[in-house]
């Protein structure tokens, strides 16, 4: 909340905005309040002719004109707020979310990061464009209209500074009581909220099991039992408003009354005064009531905005690149170095030393949950080690320039993601600017998807959207590839896939990974006895520890781990 | 408003909330009005010092209207938002009764995943109709005949004007912004899309983005489509606050004209200067029942596109006649001849030219990648589908004829994702018979290697149980069903090799003489299968038992050679 007021307040153009025209329309009202009572008072007491009022009727037409303007304007500069505001969180979000590396191996956040993005960033749009206006119109109007009754008559301006406190001490009391109803409420309409959502992805299941039909009445009662807990809870809040009602209206009345009475017995008033002071005061407890409103407006912000300042603060991890260029034809020499890694769920990774020479073959294996992926991501420099280093050519990787580095790398997934746009553009993202057509027709002759993307109307053309619907798991594999023949690496990063492949996928797989060795150096989280096999060097990993390195055999003798691994998955499958 | 006659149709049904409802509303609104027109009459009554009884009566009325207003206020509240939820339900009720004969069949046909939760959000948003735009012109059309009437005892011509103010605040400036906000809202919902659309994409393929080095060109447009999101969304704010400010200057402009006019009308002698303070007021206080008018456009429009949305899921092509049941007695067999699929949204065929048989009684395992074709062909099988070309045959009965809960009532069933309710393990067993003894299901939970105990608690969609412990449940939920015909999707995908094989032991025993098709997502343990049906990319690529296909040395001899090598970890 801090958060919102701070940035509410920082341009003081349009806090000074908001309080000019704020005053504008208090003066407005207090205005077309006289001009409404003048007019009265003219034709009704002084008898006067339609003439005579002509001019005030002009200024009354003015001063209604003018508060819709005032009023027009005081709203549009809230919306014009609202929309900085959101503008910045948007950016600051999206910087935050693009600066830290961390972010590439927490795939799993990024429903909960669109939500924040998108949900969070518009629920604070109602704390500037209503919230903040009203509350400034609160501080000047009901103050402006005291004074002029003040100078009018002293009594009713003492009725109103006594009775307005009680408005938003009634609201603060109130909003403690129905905290604690609505938290006991809350956790009911849960439930019952979330019937329908479960009896609608359980029909398959209950239709098989031919028990569809009796769901009808438990979804009417779950519906009415919403209902029931809702209402308890709105029951509170409209008796809140009652409260108000009835205050304001009582502190109405006896501002009539004793106007009314001094007007009669004393004659202490002028008619003139009493309809002047009868008239504003409404206004006066108007515009605190709708503080009331606006301020639960602002309270609905809340949430949203804790979220952002809670995203925003979290610490992040920066990477800085240098501007060191890779020299050299052949692929770099890649060292590991002490290296730790630690991340804030408890997972470590401890000290790994190993060298990657050009052209080696290397296979990552372990048991899930070792840390494959994370040394892959280490690795590809999308993480940064908490400690020691990752040599590349006897530097740190870090002191290349950033993009110097990614030019040189591939990273093939699991679950390749193939990003919304034609085939063609899919393949070129991989490359390295302008391609030629034949060039990406090359890179997918040798991926073995050419004779896909011929047999589709639209060919290279196809648009594949939203993470690639409607091509298999198997053809996202060799789209991937292709990516990698166009962009020809130095440096593959490779997360094999498990099960679940076509056998052309498998092959092409195979034989592609066999050529591209020929140019690079390619580092496996290996799950094929092929590859491993063939690989030149392998790391064994076990709960954040490297436990072995070397070749098949080597480690066939010397580690008792590998050896149990290799015996479990050759019994395992035989069976 | 066609698109609404079905909601129209639920929500007169709560005709006493809805009664209730317009008669609190308008005896709120009126009270306003006789409050405010009250305190002007008193004011003026007083300036002439009449007897002071007259004034003491009139005082009283003050009070009278003042808590009349504020109970009438909270009643009407009360009673509309109870009619609200009740309509809610009633929604959610009939929206099921629709959607249930159509179960399945939708879901599979719309694959997205979300379908679900749109279709309770546009229940949800259709609330709002009967609370923001079906009773709020009700009540302030009733409350401005009313005030109409009790001024035309005054002066006609002022009845006329605030007759005329209702025309142009309760319907001219409505419907004009009505037409504006159409297309203005349609824009803002594109342009959320479109951001939300490549958030979503970045954030997901951001490593992908971070390694092509595409991430920061990626991240720009990601600032444009914020920015022109934001935009929009402020122009239609913008909107909204003219048609807002448009809407209070006319009815101040109408309390001008009954002021000016009221004045002329003194100062001719055709209206009783006593009055001109209580019109004014009642003029100034009609008009706040209008407020409410001000964002009916934009729920009318919500409403119309939930609606329509909602209904059109569940407008459903003639299935042709299904004439004949499934006899449960007898293991069926089945007949695929040159039996193609594809699915209404997409471009490729799922199953092409399928041809196979699966007689009486037999076993049948088919397997192949992801993607090939598997999971469709066991959705012919349930008649969640039907084929889009060539013939399944059931029995000998194309299957067209053959009524869809036969079908499934005659069949024990495993999906690859089960449902599993709120409440114990029992209700969820007893899902497959309601007089199944507590021993026959204890039997069944030890077959499938379950150590649960009957009243062991289940929350919502199993989630406290693991995938494994999950897949295990439904299968014992098949074993208790004991049909003569089982399909089952990869049942065992998440359970250990050394369970899989007890549990299919006890299958093989439960169903030596039904027939049996299982989809299986390894190929270890089909030795005993009839016939082993491979599938890749929607065909059929071999067919025969273990032994000969490994003999041909095709495609399953390969596939189970890569099998061999990969560790699984």
């Amino acid at each position: 909340m801090k958060h919102l007021s701070r940035l509410a307040f920082s341009d003081r153009r349009v806090f000074m905005l908001l309080v000019l025209t704020s005053v504008l329309i208090g003066a407005t009202i207090i205005g077309q309040s006289y001009f409404f009572v003048a007019i009265v008072d003219r034709i009704f007491l002084g008898e006067g002719r339609f003439q005579d009022i002509l001019p005030l009727l002009a200024g009354l037409l003015l001063v209604l004109a003018g508060r819709t303007l005032f009023t027009w304007l005081n709203g549009r500069t809230g919306i014009k707020l609202a929309s900085k505001a959101k503008l910045y969180f948007r950016q600051s979000i999206i910087d935050k979310y693009a600066r830290n590396p961390v972010q590439a191996s927490l795939q799993g956040q990024s429903g909960r990061k669109v939500s924040v993005l998108m949900d969070s960033v518009d629920e604070i749009d109602g704390y500037f464009s209503s919230y903040i206006p009203q509350m400034i119109q609160t501080m000047i109007i009901p103050l402006m209209i005291l004074v002029v009754v003040f100078t009018q008559h002293l009594y009713s301006g003492l009725i109103m500074i006594i009775t307005a406190p009680f408005i938003p001490l009634f609201m603060a009391i109130i909003g403690v009581m129905t905290k604690k109803k609505s938290e006991e409420q809350m956790e009911k309409l849960n439930t019952f909220s979330g019937k329908f959502l479960d009896t609608l992805q359980g029909l398959t299941t209950l239709k098989l099991f031919g028990r569809s039909k009796q769901q009808k009445e438990e979804i009417e009662s779950s519906s009415l039992g919403f209902r029931d807990a809702t209402m308890e809870v709105l029951k509170v809040a409209f008796v809140s408003s009652l409260m108000l009602e009835f205050i304001s209206m009582l502190s109405i009345g006896l501002i009539a009354l004793e106007i009314a009475i001094r007007l009669v017995v004393y004659e202490s008033v002028s008619f003139f005064t009493a309809f002047f002071i009868l008239i504003l005061a409404p206004e006066f407890y108007l515009t605190l009531k709708d503080f009331g409103s606006a301020f639960h407006t602002g309270r609905g912000a809340t949430g949203a905005s804790n979220l952002l300042a809670e995203e925003l603060e979290k610490e992040e991890q920066h990477i800085q690149w240098g501007s060191g260029k890779l020299e050299g034809k052949q692929p770099p020499e890649i060292k590991l170095d002490q290296m730790s890694f630690h991340y804030e769920e408890g997972f470590a990774m401890e000290e790994l030393t190993a060298t990657i020479h050009s052209y080696n073959q290397v296979a990552i294996v372990g048991k899930s949950g070792a840390g494959k992926s994370t040394l892959l991501h280490l690795l590809a420099g999308l993480t940064k080690p908490s400690s020691g280093t990752i040599k590349v050519n006897d530097r740190s990787l870090f002191d290349y320039e950033e993009k110097e580095w990614f030019s040189q790398v591939s990273y093939i997934s699991q679950h390749p993601y193939l990003f919304s746009g034609t085939i063609a553009e899919n393949i070129a993202i991989g490359g390295r600017g302008n391609h030629s057509k034949e060039e990406i027709q090359e890179a997918a002759e040798k991926a073995g998807i050419a004779e896909l993307i011929a047999s589709l109307e639209k060919g290279y053309d196809t648009p594949v959207g939203e993470a690639g619907r409607g091509l298999s798991g198997g053809e996202k594999q060799r789209l991937a590839l292709a990516r990698t023949f166009l962009k020809k690496p130095s440096v593959i990063l490779f997360d094999e896939p498990t099960t679940g492949l076509d056998l052309k996928t498998e092959r092409v797989l195979q034989a592609s990974m066999e050529k591209l060795a020929k140019t690079a150096t390619i580092i496996t989280v290996a799950h094929r006895l092929h590859t491993i096999k063939k690989a030149d060097q392998i790391l064994l990993l076990d709960r954040g520890y490297l436990i072995g390195k070397g070749t098949h055999e080597e480690l066939l003798e010397t580690v008792k781990e590998y050896r149990d691994m290799v015996t479990v998955q050759q019994g395992g499958n035989s069976a | 408003m066609k698109e609404l006659k079905e909601v129209i149709r639920l929500v007169v049904l709560e005709k006493r909330d809805i009664v209730l409802s317009i008669v609190f509303g308008f005896l709120a609104g009126m009270s306003a009005v006789g409050l405010f027109g009250a305190s002007g009459y008193l004011i003026s009554r007083a300036a002439l010092i009449p007897p002071l009884y007259a004034l003491t009566v009139l005082i009283a009325f003050l009070k009278l209207f003042g808590f009349a207003r504020a109970l009438g206020r909270y009643a009407e509240r009360y009673f509309s938002h109870r009619a609200t939820f009740t309509i809610l339900s009633n929604l959610r009720l009939a929206f099921y009764k629709k959607l249930e004969p159509h179960a399945p069949r939708i879901f599979q046909k719309y694959r997205s995943g979300d379908l679900l939760s749109r279709i309770v959000g546009d229940v949800e948003s259709l609330q709002n109709f009967f609370l923001r735009v079906y009773y709020p012109p009700v009540v302030l059309v009733i409350i401005f005949l009313g005030t109409v009437v009790f001024a035309s005892i005054f002066s006609i011509s002022i009845a006329i004007v605030l007759l005329l103010g209702l025309v142009v605040t309760g319907l001219l400036i409505p419907a004009w912004y009505t037409v504006k906000q159409r297309k203005l809202a349609s824009r803002v919902r594109e342009a959320r899309g479109e951001l939300s659309t490549e958030a979503a994409e970045w954030l997901y393929g951001f490593r992908d983005l971070k390694i092509y080095q595409q991430l920061e060109d990626k991240k720009e447009m990601l600032h444009q489509s914020s920015d022109d999101y934001i935009r929009e969304s402020e122009r239609d704010s913008r909107q909204m606050l003219s048609s807002h400010s448009w809407n209070t200057f006319a009815t101040l402009l109408v309390s001008w004209i009954v002021t000016g006019l009221g004045a002329f009308l003194v100062a001719e002698g055709d209206l009783n200067g006593l009055f001109l303070a209580m019109l004014v007021m009642i003029s100034l206080t009609v008009f706040e029942n209008a407020a409410p008018m001000a964002v009916l456009p934009s729920h009318l429009d919500d409403s119309k596109r939930a609606s329509k949305r909602l209904f059109s899921i569940v407008e459903e092509e003639n299935r042709g006649t299904e004439t004949y049941n499934l006899d449960g007695k007898l293991a069926p067999s089945m007949q695929v001849c040159d039996v193609s699929y594809r699915f209404p949204d997409e471009e490729r065929e799922a199953l092409t030219g399928v041809t196979l048989s699966i007689p009486a009684g037999s076993k049948t395992a088919i397997v192949g990648a992801s993607g090939s074709g598997k999971s469709t062909l066991l959705q012919l099988f349930m008649k969640f589908q039907i084929p889009s070309m060539g013939e399944l045959m059931v029995n000998g009965k194309n299957i067209t004829e053959i009524s869809e809960e036969s079908i499934w009532e005659n069949s024990n069933v495993v999906l690859q994702e089960n449902h599993y309710f709120y409440g114990n393990i029992r209700e969820n067993l007893q899902l497959a018979g309601e007089d199944l003894s507590d021993e026959e299901m204890k039997l069944v939970l030890e077959e499938v290697g379950l150590e649960f105990d009957l009243d062991q608690p289940v929350f919502e969609k199993g989630e406290n149980l693991s995938g494994g412990e999950r897949q295990r449940l439904s299968i014992a939920r098949a074993f208790l069903k004991g049909k003569r015909l089982w399909l089952l999707d990869e049942p065992t995908s998440s359970v250990d090799a050394l369970t899989e094989r007890m549990i299919f032991n006890h299958l093989y025993e439960r169903a030596s003489q039904d027939t049996v098709v299982l989809i299986s997502h390894r190929l270890s343990g089909l030795e005993k299968m009839d016939q082993i049906i491979v599938m890749a990319e929607g065909e059929v690529a071999e067919a025969g038992s273990y032994d000969e296909l490994m003999q041909k040395q095709g495609h399953f001899y390969e596939m189970k050679q890569i099998e061999k090598n990969i560790f699984s970890t």
